[in-house]
């Protein structure tokens, strides 16, 4: 096995009846439907190697989440080749089941109204996974994910970071060797972000599990992805790594300066754009190849009593992929 | 197989976790029986009244058949399918090695083992309380063919409600009202739990008899009170069998061509 997860001209549509708004709008739609096809993947390819943790990019409707089911194998591809651990995912075969899991932030598996460790002692039965095994893993994913003294309460109760957790707790029981996770941070408070964020570090470094990851959350992805796919309106805009997103869209980079004095203030166009100048913080635009002149200059000239030189925001960037992917 | 005990056994907790929800649907099967109870005697009220060949002993016996046939085959959870293909809840099933009808027919069991435990009781308590003079079988052969009858009316309304329950795959909307019209219009008129099969004109008792409605009700405490017995006990288990097998290549085919259109919403 060389690759993972194999993705080819992958196609997926789907049919939509459409509904007028209003009462009369679905009398009409009762009568006769209107039927409108979705493009959700138009000709979607990529590998991924084993052991690698990928995020997926793009606005809501771009075809992230589709690409998940459809390699978790819960959406029958319109045309294209799908191959996941050498296994067609729409077999559904159970040794292929077995090593692959899928959390969708939206979506819970465990059952509501018992406490979350029957849900698990379900998926141990679920998935063959034996007793020993079980109870190792069980105790590693609770304290990695702190929910130890949780395991009892009705998952009713729990708060939705409580219960974020635990649906990753119920989804990695069986150690899946490939791992989709949709949306795992939404709707959390900053810590339990982290929480669930240095948990999936972990686990991808841990058992060189093979991580497929689609957020909103840039945060998400700056921590954890070495290489990100940017897609958008079911076609796939950039596939490589971070630095190369950065170095190939963001042309520029940002100095920060903080002055001790307003004179000479004007004369800063000459240095770099100004993006914003509000004394005593001057925010500058610069080329990335000269960056670091363009700092010398500022120090030598200003009365600068602080600096710092950053890279303009990952959501610029990718807001600017975006833009640019829609001129093609 | 441990899966599937286990399935059964957290079903069986999930049950009780709505204990109240329980209970009082246990009172509205009890309701049920009185109603129809008192409907009967009130019109078998002399002991020499005999109507469509029922008199009061059989009709009674007829009445509390239902209520333990009723718990065995109408105690269901199948309809809850239509709404894991609506809300995409399906999905949590379809990434997993297990089979999703097998999961639901040991749900189903399950469901069953605890109403049979329940209309046990109830049935004891009705019992001591109304004193109905009661009609019990002993011949084994109609134990025998009984207990085969209740297995397949098991499988039949299993496969019915799961069949019916697939419509969601095409029209996400239609969920609950096709449940209503199966479940409530047509199982319990068709199926013999309102009134026996055979006080029906001839020709449209015959119409019936060939859907599988009254083999889940009808067919079964007919076949306990020896009404029913040599080729026409024969013949109607073998329409039985014959619409498990029907019932089970549809579903087969209409999952095999549902999953393909299978949306995977909530998402």
């Amino acid at each position: 096995m060389d690759c993972a997860i194999i993705v080819d001209s992958l196609i997926k549509n789907f049919e939509v009846t459409q509904k007028e708004p209003g009462l009369t709008g679905a009398l009409k739609s009762l009568i006769s439907p209107k039927k409108k096809t979705i493009h959700a993947l138009r000709g979607v390819s990529f590998t991924i190697q084993p052991g690698e943790l990928v995020g997926f990019i793009g606005p809501n409707g771009a075809g992230k989440t589709t690409t998940l089911k459809t390699l978790s194998g819960l959406l029958f591809p319109t045309s294209g080749f799908v191959e996941v651990l050498d296994h067609n995912p729409w077999d559904r075969k159970p040794e292929f089941l077995k090593q692959i899991s899928l959390v969708m932030g939206q979506k819970n598996q465990l059952w509501w109204d018992l406490p979350a460790i029957e849900t698990f002692e379900l998926n141990r039965a679920i998935y063959e996974i034996p007793t020993h095994t079980y109870e190792e893993s069980l105790k590693e994913l609770t304290e990695l994910l702190d929910v130890g003294k949780l395991l009892k309460t009705p998952v009713r109760k729990l708060s939705l970071g409580q219960r974020m957790r635990m649906e990753l707790v119920a989804a990695l029981l069986h150690k899946p060797q490939v791992l989709f996770l949709d949306e795992p941070t939404i709707g959390l408070d900053l810590v339990a972000q982290q929480k669930v964020r240095d948990f999936i570090y972990d686990y991808n470094r841990k058992y060189g599990a093979t991580i497929l990851l689609t957020s909103h959350n840039m945060d998400d992805l700056t921590d954890l992805a070495r290489r990100v796919i940017i897609i958008n309106e079911g076609s796939i805009l950039f596939d490589g790594a971070f630095e190369d997103l950065v170095a190939k869209f963001a042309k520029e980079k940002i100095i920060k300066a903080t002055l001790s004095k307003e004179d000479g203030i004007a004369d800063l166009e000459k240095i770099g754009k100004v993006k914003k100048l509000m004394f005593p913080e001057v925010i500058l635009s610069v080329p990335r190849s000269t960056v670091a002149v363009a700092a010398a200059e500022l120090l030598q000239n200003f009365p600068v009593e602080d600096l710092t030189i950053e890279e303009i925001p990952i959501e610029d960037v990718i807001r600017k992929v975006f833009k640019e992917g829609l001129k093609k | 197989m441990t899966k599937y005990w286990s399935i059964f056994k957290i079903s069986f907790e999930q049950e009780f976790a709505y204990r109240l929800n329980f209970i009082l649907w246990r009172v509205r099967n009890v309701f049920q029986i009185l109603l129809t109870y008192f409907l009967w005697s009130t019109v078998f009220a002399s002991p020499t009244t005999e109507i469509f060949g029922y008199d009061r002993e059989k009709i009674i016996t007829y009445v509390f058949g239902i209520m333990i046939v009723r718990a065995l085959v109408l105690s269901a959870r199948a309809m809850d399918v239509s709404g894991d293909i609506s809300t995409g809840d399906l999905s949590n099933y379809l990434i997993k090695p297990i089979s999703y009808f097998k999961y639901w027919f040991t749900r189903d069991i399950s469901s069953k083992a605890l109403n049979l435990i329940f209309a046990v009781f109830e049935f004891l308590i009705l019992f001591l309380i109304l004193k109905p003079a009661f009609f019990l079988q002993t011949s084994p052969i109609a134990i025998f063919a009984f207990l085969v009858s209740i297995i397949l009316a098991i499988l039949i309304y299993f496969l019915l409600l799961f069949l019916i329950s697939s419509i969601p795959f095409w029209a996400p909307e239609i969920g609950w009202g096709s449940h209503f019209l199966v479940t409530v219009v047509v199982i319990e008129s068709l199926s013999g739990s309102l009134f026996p099969i055979n006080i029906l004109p001839n020709t449209l008792q015959s119409i019936v008899m060939a859907t599988p409605f009254p083999y889940l009700i009808y067919f079964p405490v007919e076949v306990y009170l020896g009404n029913i017995t040599g080729t026409a006990l024969v013949g109607g288990l073998m329409v039985a069998a014959a619409w498990t097998g029907v019932l089970w290549f549809s579903l087969n085919f209409v999952w095999q061509k549902g999953l393909k259109v299978y949306q995977a919403l909530g998402r």
